[in-house]
């Protein structure tokens, strides 16, 4: 293996955009006025308080938050999904294959 | 503690070199990395106001934040696979038909 | 029992019935169609005499002139409408027009189908829409009523002309007469327009107080002035538009050049519509709207001019014509140029004379012609013909009768008519309008040349000996033929006694009935005589028409008379001394040059095809080349911008998501500072 270099088919001047861009965000976070925040208490039990919430559970932790169940559940049916799909895009071996663009076969 | 400025500034940096990353990029999988970054740059700000404002609430959302990056991920790399059955080769500007 | 007058309109549906009966039963009928015609134009003439009888018995009228209002024009706008005028003129012309197409009808059996002439329906169909748009022009209450039935006639004559459309002469003859009596027409329609916009509350009635005539005049006394002209001006313009209209349809110079063409139709389409009723519908116009033209002494000097002028230049061309039909249609041209003449001189009555007795003896003479152009199988050459008057005596006496009323021979019906003409040019002439005399010098000898040309066809057909084999031994010709021609014989001879003035002024006697009949209408239709041409009327004061004598009133009148009967015996007795030889050479080839020019017809027809071709034509092409290059242009450039600009828009889908990312990137830049700097976030 070779040791690592920098890429050599970068096209950098797109790239431009995203540093105008982090410019005008800068400009715009620096010069907020954010009202002054109260954070948590110092024995604050954070992860205990998030896994209750995730439950709706909510009664149990000294956080103040809200019940999060159905959200829950609907996240993982989605990473179920996503699992799904993605095996099902994989497995595409056994069929013809049709190159849209008449482009060259692998 | 640390102004949450400092925090929302961390966050657009780590989000503009994701962005970075999309527009000068042509590998796919490259493409794809930039990508989990500007979902984690989001996943930072929501974690700084979090903390900021002593609500558990955008913790909660960034844990879910970063399982749906995850299963963005698993579609991404199954259509890089497509992608590379159909044009041979994973360059992003390599499929060009759909246009004038 | 209703009376005539509701009747009217009756005139006019009949023949139109025939039309539709002709048209969609005629093949089933036994002789085509030709039945109906004639039922249906009997039935007009009996109910035309009804209705002149009631005029001459009533009280001399009847105007209902909106019987049908198709736009009611509202607040002081224009009201068309569609109505029946019945005053003495219009009761004459009916009973002309009735008879002329009943004869016609009767002949036509004998020309069209004892010859065995196919596509029959379609002729009874064309005669029967003929006479109703005729007969419904005849009693047109309004100027747009008017124009719309005088269209419908050139209709008619076209699908007449062009009846045996297989040959290559009739559709192309059937053409030239619609597009040149169309060029009139156009300027004939900004005529109407014209008197439409200048007096909107007439409705373009004819007769009455509410006409535009009577308007016209009102106009004149209060000074009101019309787009900045004043009103003698702007009814001299009106009516020399209309005047464009009425010189296409009677053939006057220029617009006579359709009229010898139009000899390619069966010759009792020629004896109808060509000699004795459509030609007539443009003379009859100016005669309806008298009242106008007599308001403006250069109009009616623009009209004795153009027809004195139109009577010599025909007559000139009538004289080297070889074919039969072709002389007569010359001869047609002049004598409606005697009428035009008359009107324009102040003798309205004597233009009616002119027209009723050239109907009469026209018609005959076509009908002559057309019983020896069966009788000659066909064959029009008259120096194929001669030694007729033998084989075939009644179309010979009644010929004749007809040839010495065209030349206006005493005492024939022409020569009461075409004197009165004169004698009412030269009196006006002698008095304050001495231009006259110029017209009144054309027509003089105009009259020499029609006696000659009259009777050189005369003697041609038929004296001497016969020059061909076919004139030798004619066809007969059957009673379908030759009781129209005794009927128009005997009437060419006697017609003469409605209006004998001269007899009147010597003798003082009130026989100058047609000069009463046409002084009968109601004074409410200000359409009379003494309206016209009274110490009173409208020429006198309006157009500053006075009478002035050579020797006193009959002396004047004797001698013009003498005059003119002496010319044309001088034209006739040429005539005989040349052609009246058993073998008779074409004399005319003695004038030379002259003679080509004339068998051209002063080049008029090639002129005319240069105007189209050498004028028009590039005018035409060059407004075509701006409409699609400029205009167009203009058009495809607003259009070639919008493909131009997409064509380069559409380059920015350049199928890389790189590219698509950067845009998106670049454009919440941009939001983002505009947002900030709006709301003040820095």
């Amino acid at each position: 293996m070779r040791r690592p270099r920098l890429a050599e088919d970068l096209s950098p001047a797109a790239g431009i955009a995203a540093v105008a861009l982090f410019g005008v965000l800068a400009a715009v976070f620096l010069s907020a006025q954010f009202p002054e925040g109260a954070g948590f208490s110092a024995d604050a039990a954070i992860t205990e308080g998030i896994g209750y919430a995730l439950f709706d559970l909510v009664g149990q932790s000294d956080l103040a938050t809200e019940g999060f169940l159905f959200a829950f559940l609907t996240i993982a049916i989605a990473l179920d999904a996503a699992l799904d799909g993605a095996i099902l895009l994989a497995r595409r071996d056994d069929e013809e294959e049709t190159l849209p663009d008449g482009g060259e076969r692998r | 503690m640390i102004d949450v400025q400092w925090y929302l500034l961390l966050s657009a940096g780590l989000f503009c070199i994701g962005l970075f990353g999309i527009l000068t990029r042509r590998n796919a999988l490259i493409f794809l990395m930039s990508v989990e970054l500007m979902l984690n740059a989001a996943n930072i700000n929501l974690i700084a106001f979090s903390q900021h404002f002593g609500h558990v609430d955008g913790q909660v959302f960034a844990l879910f934040g970063m399982a749906l990056a995850a299963a963005e991920v698993a579609i991404g790399l199954g259509i890089i696979l497509v992608l590379y059955r159909n044009f041979g080769d994973i360059d992003v500007t390599a499929p060009t038909t759909m246009r004038w | 029992m209703t009376g005539a007058f509701e009747l009217v309109p009756a005139i006019a549906v009949l023949p139109l019935a025939a039309f539709v009966i002709a048209l969609f039963a005629g093949k089933y009928m036994p002789k085509k169609g030709a039945l109906a015609g004639i039922a249906a134009t009997a039935g007009s003439l009996i109910l035309s005499l009804w209705v002149a009888l009631t005029v001459a018995t009533g009280d001399g009228g009847y105007n209902n002139p909106d019987m049908y209002t198709f736009v009611e024009g509202l607040g002081g706008t224009v009201t068309l409408e569609l109505g029946v005028l019945i005053d003495p003129l219009s009761a004459l012309m009916l009973v002309i027009v009735s008879l002329i197409s009943l004869l016609v009808h009767v002949f036509s059996l004998g020309y069209m189908n004892d010859e065995g002439e196919t596509g029959l329906p379609r002729y009874y169909a064309g005669l029967g829409l003929f006479t109703f748009s005729m007969l419904a022009f005849v009693f047109a209450s309004n100027l747009l009523m008017a124009f719309m039935f005088f269209e419908l006639v050139g209709l008619c004559s076209y699908l007449l002309i062009g009846f045996w459309f297989r040959e290559e002469g009739p559709p192309s003859a059937a053409k030239k007469a619609f597009l040149v009596t169309r060029f009139g027409d156009y300027f004939f329609l900004v005529g109407v327009v014209a008197i439409f916009a200048m007096f909107p509350a007439a409705a373009g009635r004819f007769a009455g107080d509410g006409s535009f005539p009577a308007l016209a005049q009102a106009a004149i006394e209060s000074g009101q002035t019309f787009y900045g002209f004043d009103a003698q001006t702007a009814i001299l313009m009106a009516g020399l538009l209309v005047l464009g209209g009425v010189m296409g349809k009677s053939a006057q110079f220029p617009l006579h050049t359709w009229l010898p063409d139009a000899m390619e139709g069966p010759t009792p389409v020629s004896a109808l519509i060509h000699a004795a009723t459509m030609v007539a519908a443009g003379v009859f116009l100016v005669a309806r709207m008298y009242g106008f033209y007599a308001l403006s002494p250069t109009a009616l000097g623009v009209i004795a001019f153009v027809g004195g002028f139109t009577a010599l230049f025909a007559a000139t061309m009538g004289v080297v014509k070889q074919e039969l039909k072709q002389v007569l249609a010359y001869s047609t041209i002049s004598q409606y140029g005697y009428m035009m003449l008359a009107l324009g001189g102040g003798g309205y009555v004597a233009a009616v004379f002119h027209l009723t007795t050239h109907a009469v003896f026209k018609a005959l003479l076509f009908l002559g012609a057309g019983s020896v152009i069966i009788a000659m199988h066909h064959n029009e050459n008259m120096w194929d013909m001669g030694g007729l008057k033998d084989r075939m005596p009644v179309t010979y006496w009644t010929f004749l009768a007809g040839s010495l009323a065209l030349a206006g021979i005493f005492p024939f019906a022409g020569f009461w008519s075409k004197d009165e003409v004169l004698f009412e040019v030269l009196i006006h002439g002698l008095g304050d309008s001495p231009l006259l005399l110029g017209g009144y010098a054309m027509g003089l000898l105009a009259v020499f040349f029609t006696g000659f040309y009259t009777f050189r066809m005369v003697f041609l057909t038929f004296h001497g000996e016969p020059r061909s084999d076919v004139a030798e031994d004619p066809e007969p010709v059957r009673w379908n033929v030759k009781g129209p021609l005794a009927v128009l014989g005997v009437l060419s001879v006697v017609l003469g006694a409605i209006n004998m003035v001269p007899i009147k002024k010597l003798t003082g006697a009130k026989i100058d009935y047609l000069h009463q009949w046409l002084d009968k209408s109601p004074d409410a239709f200000l359409t009379s005589v003494h309206h016209y041409a009274g110490d009173h009327g409208l020429l006198h004061d309006y157009a500053g028409y006075t009478k002035g004598y050579l020797a006193g009133e009959t002396g004047t009148v004797l001698i013009g008379a003498a005059v003119s009967l002496g010319l044309a015996l001088a034209g006739v007795l040429l005539a005989y001394r040349l052609y009246n030889v058993p073998q008779p050479v074409e004399h005319t080839d003695r004038l030379g040059r002259a003679k080509t020019i004339l068998m051209h017809n002063y080049y008029q027809d090639e002129y005319q095809v240069w105007l189209a071709t050498g004028l028009t034509l590039p005018v035409a092409k060059a407004a075509d080349t701006f409409d699609q290059g400029i205009v167009d242009g203009v058009v495809n450039g607003i259009s070639s911008v919008s493909r131009f600009s997409g064509r380069g828009l559409r380059r920015i889908q350049t199928g890389v998501v790189s590219n698509y990312a950067a845009l998106l990137t670049i454009g919440l830049v941009l939001l983002i500072a505009a947002f900030g700097l709006m709301g003040g976030w820095f």
